[in-house]
C-alpha cells in the first residue's frame, strides 16, 4: 500500500486560538462590568452603550458565539484534520470562515452597542447579520465535509459524531428561530408571536446551550481527553449510546425555561419529562470522560492540562444533573427568574467551556509551536484561581437566588405579601452581587495569566505552520462483511448527517406544529388590541435598551405573584407581540401588568434617575430617552410590517398612524407638564417639547403592558380565584 | 440472571422509598411550603444517596461473603449488614410515611408546623446517621480485605509465585462493572484514530438503570399530568393555593384582634405597639412625611393640623384607603388591620414634637375630645365596614 504525505494545517488552527483568547478576555470583561453595575448602577456610565440591557447581550453574545465559538473551531480544526488523516478541505474556505466569524463578532459588538436587536435572547443579531451567520455556517459546514470525504480514515471517529450534529443542528435552530420581517437594514419583527415565539425561542435557546456549548465540546473532549492523558477512550458501547440518547433527548427539553407560563400544558410537560430523561445521556459523556483517566490519575497531579478537563468534567456532570433538578416544577417554582439560573449556568459557562477551553489552548499551543509550555506552575496558579473563581461566582448567587424567591413567596399571617417592596428583596442580595463579581474577577485574573503563559510559549517556541502527516489512502473496495452495525454508520458521514437531522428534527416539530397550528392553544381574548403606534414605538424602544434583560412580562399563577403583579398571564394576551418580551430573568419587578400602575410622571421621573424616587434602587438611568428625538419616519414601514404579519391594523392605516401617534404623545405631555416636580425636571434639563422624545413613546408602552385584560375579566377570575 | 434479579431488587427498593414521597406530594399541601419542599429534596437525595450506598456495601459484603464461604466460615457478617441496611431502608420508608400524616398546627417554623417541621429533620439525621453508618460498615469492610491481602502476601512471603493471576476488584470496580487495567488488551477494540485506542467497557449498570428509571419516571409523569390528569395544571395548583390561603386567613381572622376596622379601632399606647408602629413608619412613610414626621411631599404629621381629620379613626382610614387625587396611596393592600392601628397610633404619638424644619400647617385645627368638623366616616367605608381588609 503506497502511503501518501500530506501536511496539516496548523495557520488556520492558531488564529482561531488567538481569537478564543482575545474574545474570552473581552466577554469577560464584559461580564465583569455588567455584575459590577449589580450593586453599582452608576457602572453604567449613564451612557447607552454600556448600560445593562445593551452590555449585557454583548457579553452573553461575546462569551457564547466568539470566545466558546472560536474555541470549538480551534479545536475542530484541529482535531479534525487529525482524526481524518487529512489537511482540511479547502484553505481558502478556512480563512473565509475564519475572517466571517471575526467580522460576524464585530458587527454584533457595534449593533448591540447601538442598540440594534430583535430582542430575543442569545439571537439578539438583526436580519443581515443572521444571514451573515448562515452563510458562514454553510462555509464551515463545506469545509468540514469536504475534509470529512477526503479522509483517509475508514471510520469516523465519535468526536466527528458530535461536529456534525452540532454542524446540523445549528443550522436548523438558527435558521428557524430568526425567521423575520425586516422593517429596514437595522430593524425586524420576529415571524412569530407570544407563545409561538416563546416556544420557538427557547427551543433555540436551550439547543444553543445544548448544541452550541454542549455537544461540540464533548467532541472536544473525545479528542483531547485521551490525547493529553494518553489513555484509551473508556467505552465505544457508551459513546454510541449517550451521543444519540442525547441529540434526540435534548431537543425537547426547551420548554423548561417556560414552566408556570403561558405555553400550553402539555408542551410544558414534555419539556419536565425529556429535561430529566436527560440526566443519563448527559451523564454518559462525563463518564467516558473520567473513566478514560483510570490508571491515568497520577498523571492528573502533574498536568495542568489534565486538572482543567477533570474540573471541566465535573461542571458539565453538576450542571447537567442541576438542569433536570431545576426542569422539576416544584424546584423551578422557586429557582426561575431569580439569580439561581445565572449560577447555575456560569458553572456550565465558567466551569465547562471556559475550563475545557483553557486545557486545550495550554494542549495546542505548546504542540504548534514544538516546545513545552513557558510555565506549568503558572498554568497550576491559573487553574486555582479560576477553580476558586468558580466557587465564589456560583454559592452567592444559588444563596442569593433562594433567598430573593422566599421573600418573593413570604405571606404574613394576615394574608399580605411580607415584602410588598419588591426592591426590600433585591438590597437584602446585594452582598452576593458583590462576591459574585470578586469570583469572577479573579476566574479573569486567572484567564490573564492564561495569556502571559501562552505569550511565552509562543516566543520561546518555533511555529510549525504545516504539519508534516503520512497516512495510507482509503481503499474503496474494502469488505466490511461481519461489522458491527454502528460501524456502518461510522464509515458513511452523509448518512450520518441525514440520520442526525431527522433524529434532532422530531422533538422539535411534535413540539412546535400543534402549538402553531391548534387553535385551542392559545385561546383568543377579544379584549386584547393591537398597540397604537406610539405604543409600538415605544415598545422598539424598550427592546432597544433591554429591558427584557431585567424585567419579565410573565406573570405566573401563583398566589403571591397575583398579590404582587396582577391576574396571572394568558396565552392570549400576547397575539400581537413580535416578538414575546417574557424575559427570563427578574432582577427588577415583573412589568407584565405594569400598565396603569403608576402614574405617567412618576415613569417619567423615575428612568431619568431611578434613585430619586426609590433610595436604593438599582435600575441604570436612561438621560438619553430625554434628549433624543422619536424617530417616527419608521412608523408606516413598522405598521405595515405587522400588517404582513397579521396584526389587524385597517387598510391604509400606516398613512395615518403618525397623526394617531402625535396625538397620543401630545395628551401624554400635556398630562405630565400638570405635575410640578416634572415640569421642574423639564425645566432644568432644557426639555420643551417632551412629546417629541423617545421617553414620551416609552411611557406610553409600558402604561399600555397588560391592560387590555385589567378591566373586566380580570376582576371576574379575580372573583372566582376568591371563593 | 443473578446480577438482574439483583438490579431489580434495587431498583424496588428504590421506588419504594419515593412512592411515598410521591405520594405525600399529591396529597400533602404543605408541599408548596418552600422549607418543606427543601427538606423532602434533601431527604429524598440522602435516601438515594442510601440506596446507593446500601447497593455498593451489599456487594462488598457480597465479595466478602464468597471468601468466607471459600474459607469454610459463615457469612455472619454479610447477613447482619444485608438485614441492617434492609432495616434501614424500610425505616426510612416508614419515617417518609410519617412525615407525610400532617401533625396538628401548632407554631410555625418556616410556614411549617414544628411537629412536621421536626419530624422532617428527624427523618434527616436518622438519614445522615445512616450514611455515616453505611460509610463505616464499607471502610470496615475494605479495611478486611485490605488486611487478609496484606496477610495473605504476608503468609506467602516466603513463596516464589505470586497470585497474580486475578487482580482484587473494589466496590468501585465492581460498582461500574470495571475491568482491570491488566485486562484491557483484552477489550481493546483495535481502533485508532490520531493514536486514540477505544476500549469495549461494559455500561456501569447503575447509569444504567437510572437512564430506565428516567425513561419510567418520563412515562408515568406524562400520563398523571396529561392522561389522567392525577397531577394538578398550573391553573389548578393555582386554585389549591388561593384556597388554602382563604381558609387560612379566616381562621386567623377568627382572633378578634385582626378585625380592626377604622370604625372599630381604639388608639394604642402600649410602649411596644408604638415601636411597631414606628418601624412600619420608617419603612413606608418617611419618602414623603419626613423621618420624624415633619413633612416633605406629605403633610406635617406633629401638628395640630389635619387634612383628612386627626381622630385616630380618621387616620386609619386615610392610612387604609388613601386619597389617591391627592398622593395619599391606599395601604390596605401592604398592611394589615393591626399594622394600620399601630402606624397610625404611632402618628399620633408624634404630636407636639416640633421637628426641625417642619412643614406649614395645612388642614384644620384638631382638638382631641371634639367633634370632628368636616370629615365624613361614613360614605365610602360603610360598604366595606363588614368586610375585614385582606
Amino acid at each position: 500500500m503506497q502511503v501518501e504525505k500530506f501536511y496539516y494545517d496548523n495557520k488556520i488552527v492558531r488564529a482561531f486560538a488567538y481569537a478564543t483568547v482575545l474574545w474570552g478576555i473581552v466577554g469577560m470583561l464584559a461580564g465583569l462590568w455588567v455584575a459590577i453595575q449589580f450593586y453599582a448602577p452608576a457602572a453604567s456610565l449613564n451612557y447607552a452603550g454600556t448600560t445593562f440591557g445593551r452590555l449585557r447581550p454583548i457579553h452573553t453574545n461575546a462569551v457564547i458565539f466568539a470566545f466558546v465559538g472560536n474555541c470549538m473551531f480551534t479545536g475542530i480544526y484541529y482535531s479534525l484534520q487529525r482524526l481524518c488523516k487529512a489537511r482540511m478541505f479547502s484553505d481558502l474556505l478556512s480563512k473565509i470562515h475564519f475572517w466571517g466569524w471575526q467580522s460576524i463578532i464585530v458587527l454584533a459588538a457595534l449593533t448591540l452597542f447601538f442598540g440594534m436587536t430583535t430582542g430575543k435572547e442569545y439571537a439578539e443579531l438583526e436580519w443581515p447579520i443572521d444571514i451573515l451567520i448562515t452563510v458562514i455556517w454553510v462555509v464551515f459546514g463545506i469545509n468540514m465535509f469536504g475534509t470529512i470525504i477526503k479522509r483517509r480514515e475508514s471510520h469516523i471517529y465519535v468526536a466527528i459524531w458530535f461536529y456534525i450534529a452540532t454542524w446540523i443542528t445549528v443550522a436548523m435552530l438558527h435558521i428557524v428561530n430568526s425567521i423575520e420581517i425586516p422593517v429596514n437594514l437595522f430593524k425586524s419583527y420576529s415571524w412569530y408571536a407570544g407563545v409561538q415565539d416563546a416556544l420557538v425561542q427557547w427551543w433555540y435557546g436551550h439547543n444553543a446551550v445544548a448544541f452550541f456549548l454542549t455537544t461540540p465540546i464533548l467532541g472536544l473532549m473525545y479528542y483531547f481527553l485521551p490525547k493529553a492523558a494518553n489513555r484509551p477512550v473508556y467505552s465505544y458501547r457508551l459513546s454510541i449510546i449517550h451521543f444519540w440518547a442525547l441529540i434526540f433527548l435534548y431537543i425537547w427539553a426547551g420548554p423548561h425555561h417556560l414552566l408556570y407560563t403561558a405555553l400550553p400544558d402539555w408542551a410544558q410537560s414534555l419539556g419536565v419529562v425529556f429535561s430529566v430523561m436527560l440526566i443519563a445521556p448527559s451523564w454518559g459523556g462525563m463518564l467516558n470522560g473520567l473513566f478514560t483517566l483510570r490508571g491515568a490519575w497520577d498523571k492528573v497531579r502533574e498536568e495542568p492540562v489534565l486538572k482543567f478537563f477533570v474540573v471541566a468534567i465535573t461542571c458539565y456532570g453538576m450542571s447537567t444533573f442541576e438542569g433536570p433538578m431545576l426542569s422539576l416544577k416544584n424546584v423551578n417554582a422557586i429557582a426561575h427568574f431569580t439569580d439561581w439560573i445565572i449560577g447555575h449556568v456560569h458553572i456550565g459557562g465558567l466551569g465547562w467551556n471556559g475550563f475545557m477551553a483553557f486545557g486545550m489552548l495550554y494542549y495546542l499551543i505548546p504542540k504548534m509551536f514544538n516546545t513545552p509550555l513557558y510555565s506549568k506552575k503558572l498554568a497550576t496558579n491559573h487553574f486555582w484561581l479560576g477553580t476558586i473563581g468558580i466557587v465564589l461566582y456560583a454559592i452567592p448567587l444559588y444563596w442569593a437566588g433562594f433567598t430573593q424567591s422566599l421573600m418573593w413567596k413570604q405571606f404574613t399571617e394576615d394574608g399580605t405579601l411580607q415584602y410588598p417592596n419588591f426592591l426590600e428583596t433585591v438590597t437584602q442580595i446585594i452582598p452576593m452581587y458583590i462576591t459574585r463579581s470578586i469570583g469572577g474577577t479573579l476566574y479573569l485574573i486567572g484567564a490573564f495569566f492564561m495569556v502571559y503563559n501562552l505569550y511565552k510559549t509562543v516566543k520561546q517556541g518555533s511555529f510549525i505552520a504545516d504539519e508534516a502527516a503520512e497516512a495510507a489512502p482509503l481503499e474503496k473496495a474494502h469488505s466490511h462483511a461481519k461489522e458491527y452495525w454502528h460501524r456502518v454508520i461510522e464509515r458513511k458521514p452523509m448518512q450520518m448527517l441525514v440520520i442526525s437531522l431527522i433524529v434532532v428534527a422530531i422533538g422539535g416539530l411534535i413540539e412546535l406544529i400543534p402549538t402553531f397550528l391548534v387553535k385551542s392553544n392559545i385561546p383568543t381574548i377579544a379584549s386584547v388590541k393591537p398597540y397604537t403606534p406610539l405604543e409600538l414605538q415605544g415598545r422598539d424602544i424598550y427592546i432597544r435598551e433591554g429591558c427584557y434583560t431585567c424585567h419579565s412580562q410573565m406573570i405566573r399563577p401563583f398566589r403571591d405573584e397575583v398579590a404582587r403583579y396582577g391576574e396571572y398571564s394568558k396565552a392570549g394576551e400576547f397575539v400581537y407581540d413580535h416578538p414575546f418580551q417574557w424575559g427570563s430573568k427578574r432582577t427588577g419587578p415583573d412589568l407584565a401588568r405594569e400598565g396603569g400602575k403608576n402614574p405617567d410622571s412618576w415613569h417619567f421621573m423615575h428612568m431619568f434617575d431611578p434613585r430619586q424616587v426609590s433610595d436604593k434602587s438599582i435600575m441604570p438611568r436612561y438621560p438619553w430617552l430625554y434628549q433624543n428625538d422619536l424617530d417616527i419616519s419608521t412608523t408606516p414601514g413598522k405598521i405595515r410590517a405587522m400588517q404582513t404579519l397579521g396584526v389587524p391594523y385597517e387598510k391604509g392605516y400606516d398613512q395615518i398612524a403618525n397623526t394617531a401617534l402625535e396625538t397620543q404623545a401630545k395628551e401624554i405631555s400635556f398630562g405630565l407638564k400638570t405635575d410640578s416636580k416634572v415640569k421642574q425636571l423639564m425645566t432644568v434639563e432644557g426639555i420643551s417639547n417632551p412629546e417629541k422624545k423617545e421617553i414620551v413613546a416609552l411611557i406610553a408602552y409600558l402604561q399600555r403592558i397588560g391592560k387590555d385584560i385589567k378591566g373586566g375579566q380580570k376582576s371576574k377570575t379575580a372573583q372566582a380565584s376568591l371563593k | 440472571m443473578k446480577k438482574i434479579s439483583r438490579a431489580i431488587v434495587f431498583i424496588v427498593i428504590l421506588f419504594g422509598s419515593s412512592i411515598p414521597a410521591m405520594a405525600q406530594g399529591a396529597k400533602e399541601s404543605s408541599l408548596n411550603n418552600p422549607l418543606a419542599l427543601t427538606l423532602v429534596v434533601i431527604i429524598a437525595a440522602l435516601a438515594l444517596i442510601i440506596a446507593m450506598l446500601a447497593y455498593v456495601v451489599y456487594g462488598a459484603a457480597e465479595i466478602e461473603l464468597k471468601k468466607h464461604q471459600q474459607q469454610k466460615t459463615e457469612g455472619k457478617l454479610t447477613g447482619t449488614v444485608l438485614t441492617i441496611v434492609a432495616l434501614f431502608i424500610s425505616a426510612i420508608a416508614n419515617a417518609q410515611d410519617a412525615a407525610a400524616t400532617p401533625a396538628p398546627a401548632s407554631s410555625n417554623i418556616g410556614g411549617l408546623s414544628s411537629s412536621t417541621f421536626y419530624i422532617l429533620l428527624a427523618v434527616l439525621l436518622v438519614e445522615v446517621a445512616a450514611i455515616f453508618f453505611l460509610l463505616f460498615q464499607l471502610r470496615f469492610l475494605l479495611g478486611l480485605q485490605k488486611r487478609k491481602v496484606e496477610e495473605s502476601l504476608v503468609g506467602e512471603a516466603g513463596a516464589v509465585e505470586y497470585k497474580a493471576a486475578k487482580p482484587e476488584l473494589n466496590w468501585w470496580d465492581k460498582f461500574n462493572k470495571f475491568r482491570p487495567v491488566e485486562q484491557e488488551v483484552d477489550i481493546d477494540l483495535g481502533h485508532n484514530y490520531d493514536g486514540i485506542r477505544e476500549l469495549d467497557n461494559r455500561l456501569p449498570p447503575w447509569w444504567l438503570y437510572g437512564f430506565y428509571i428516567t425513561i419510567i419516571f418520563g412515562v408515568v409523569y406524562l400520563y398523571r399530568s396529561q392522561v389522567s390528569h392525577a397531577a394538578p395544571s398550573p391553573a389548578e395548583e393555582y386554585q389549591a393555593a388561593v384556597v388554602k390561603a382563604n381558609a387560612q386567613l379566616e381562621e386567623h381572622l377568627k382572633d378578634q384582634k385582626n378585625k380592626v376596622d377604622e370604625n372599630t379601632v381604639v388608639l394604642l399606647t402600649d410602649k411596644s405597639e408604638i415601636e411597631k408602629g414606628k418601624a412600619i413608619f420608617a419603612a413606608n412613610c418617611v419618602a414623603c412625611h419626613g423621618k420624624l414626621g415633619e413633612g416633605i411631599v406629605g403633610p406635617n404629621l406633629t401638628d395640630d393640623y389635619w387634612i383628612h381629620g386627626g381622630k385616630i379613626n380618621d387616620l386609619f382610614k386615610t392610612i387604609k384607603y388613601g386619597y389617591p387625587e391627592k398622593s395619599m396611596q391606599s395601604w390596605k393592600e401592604q398592611l394589615t388591620p393591626v399594622q394600620i392601628a399601630e402606624v397610625a397610633s404611632f402618628i399620633k404619638s408624634l404630636k407636639g414634637t416640633n421637628p426641625p424644619g417642619a412643614k406649614e400647617k395645612q388642614g384644620e385645627l384638631f382638638v382631641e375630645g371634639a367633634t370632628t368638623p368636616a370629615s365624613d366616616s361614613t360614605g365610602a367605608v360603610k360598604a366595606d365596614s363588614t368586610k375585614p381588609a385582606k
